[in-house]
């Protein structure tokens, strides 16, 4: 266990991973606990904890970018597909290729049953704590 | 002592659909001029043109090393398929060339009069089962095409050649044919061509590649991979989740391929391909089919039972290609299925899958 660990330790497997004013909204940290590395969001002011670790091929996707990305629906009276950018800031994508995720429940959005590991995460007298 | 079943006689006990029948010669210049107005009636029978000239670059038969071979009429269906390879049902369809006509009205004559001949000769009379030529320039006169003849309970799917297409088949401008064919109950049957259409799609290649072995072996397989990317990338199947779509003569192996490459390039790109609200496997799975010919050859035939198993009896019908050149008979696909699968996987490839695609009645 590395020194930078063993400070942020609260009690059985509970970290503090810096104060909550440290990370503002649509920013996040990517801190190593226990040998793993976590990714910390605020996302509008809730925070999130993920492993750093893409479920396709192990790819950093705490370090990807925060975009929106395209949803779209058919209209079969008129024929038309309508494109719309939405969930922007909360699609989370994979910087080694692409694959993305929702940064407010970690679900993949292109294969069902597939999440980021999550982990539980609170703010607690002005900290991020995160549990493992 | 009773004799062992041969797999004839297994064959002869088993109802079999066949998906691809082509009525080659069966239907005739002079038949389709018929049902033609002028000036299509004197250009389909002239003998500089399509169809009386092919416009084939290739001798599929190698100067008579392989026997030709035509089917012309109901009783030849009957005596080459039903007795001869013991298929209770096959789909009738005839390569009309329409879809690959530059000029437009002239391919909505050509649909309008083959689909007229389909009835009157091959169906009027017996129980025979076909699919419906279209001509897809015009995705709003072919979806007319299928409203009138979607009446005539023989007609069960659409013989939607995939060759000569462009923009690809999965283009929102075909929204009308799928449309009308959805709501028809008419199911689509994707077919491409060699010998005539390669060159349309792969006009390079086609020069370059010097002997037809080399062409025959890529045509079917690069227009049913477009085909099959197209669809699934514009969201076709989602669009039209009551349609099922059915891939004929490129055989199965490719499509554990390419049903696992656009999984991994949906989850790349995913917002390139926003339909899709789940992966091309799993609409591949529910609403594609894939019909056995030309069946691979492994030299070890055990792994013939693995690519059986991915694509799956539920996905996998028999066609036999009759009476083209390459065609297979249905001993091949019978003989795997009864040595490596059980009774119920067996009659599901042979009837009860293509009996779902279709919704044939039967």
């Amino acid at each position: 266990m590395t020194g930078e660990e063993a400070d942020g330790r609260l009690g059985e497997r509970e970290y503090v991973v810096t104060a909550a004013d440290e990370i503002a909204d649509g920013e996040r940290i990517v801190v190593q606990l226990e040998g793993r590395e976590i990714g910390v969001f605020n996302v509008g002011g809730e925070f999130r904890a993920y492993t750093n670790w893409c479920a396709h091929q192990g790819g950093p996707c705490c370090e990807g970018s925060l975009t929106g990305t395209v949803e779209a629906s058919y209209d079969r009276e008129t024929r038309e597909t309508s494109l719309e950018w939405t969930r922007e800031d909360e699609v989370l994508n994979c910087p080694w290729h692409g694959w993305e995720y929702d940064v407010t429940t970690g679900d993949c959005l292109s294969k069902r049953r597939v999440r980021l590991p999550s982990h539980d995460v609170e703010v607690r007298d002005g900290d991020v704590v995160v549990s493992l | 002592m009773s004799r062992q079943a041969t797999p004839a006689d297994v064959l002869q006990e088993t109802t079999i659909v066949d998906a691809d029948v082509h009525l080659s010669g069966g239907i005739s210049p002079e038949e389709l001029a018929e049902h033609l107005e002028e000036p299509h009636a004197s250009r389909v029978t002239s003998p500089y043109c399509y169809p009386a000239a092919t416009g084939s670059d290739w001798d599929p038969r190698m100067g008579g090393k392989i026997e030709p071979r035509t089917l012309e009429t109901p009783e030849q269906v009957r005596e080459d398929l039903v007795e001869g390879f013991h298929i209770d049902h096959p789909l009738l369809n005839t390569i009309s060339g329409c879809a690959g006509m530059p000029n437009s009205d002239l391919a909505v004559g050509m649909m309008r009069a083959t689909n007229d001949v389909m009835l009157e000769k091959f169906l009027d009379d017996t129980e025979f089962l076909a699919l419906a030529s279209v001509a897809p320039q015009r995705p709003d006169l072919a979806a007319e095409e299928l409203d009138r003849i979607g009446r005539e309970d023989q007609f069960v799917g659409v013989f939607l050649e995939s060759y000569a297409q462009q923009p690809p088949l999965g283009d929102p401008v075909y929204d009308p044919l799928y449309e009308a064919a959805e709501a028809n109950g008419l199911q689509i049957a994707f077919h491409g061509a060699a010998a005539t259409g390669f060159k349309r799609d792969f006009p390079q290649q086609n020069s370059g590649l010097e002997e037809f072995l080399s062409v025959h072996t890529l045509a079917h397989l690069w227009q049913q991979s477009l085909t099959f990317t197209s669809l699934l990338v514009q969201g076709v199947p989602a669009k039209f989740p009551d349609l099922n779509f059915t891939f004929l003569e490129a055989g199965i192996a490719w499509v554990p391929y390419m049903m696992w490459r656009l999984n991994k390039e949906y989850s790349f790109r995913r917002s390139e391909a926003p339909l899709l609200e789940k992966s091309p496997e799993e609409y591949v799975r529910d609403q594609f089919y894939f019909a056995s010919q030309p069946l691979g050859e492994p030299n070890d035939p055990e792994q013939m039972r693995q690519m059986l198993d991915i694509v799956g009896p539920e996905s996998l019908m028999f066609a036999s290609d009759y009476p083209h050149w390459d065609f297979d008979h249905p001993e091949e696909l019978g003989n795997y299925l009864r040595s490596m699968f059980t009774a119920e996987e067996r009659e599901q490839v042979l009837v009860e899958t293509p009996r779902e695609a279709f919704g044939l009645d039967i």
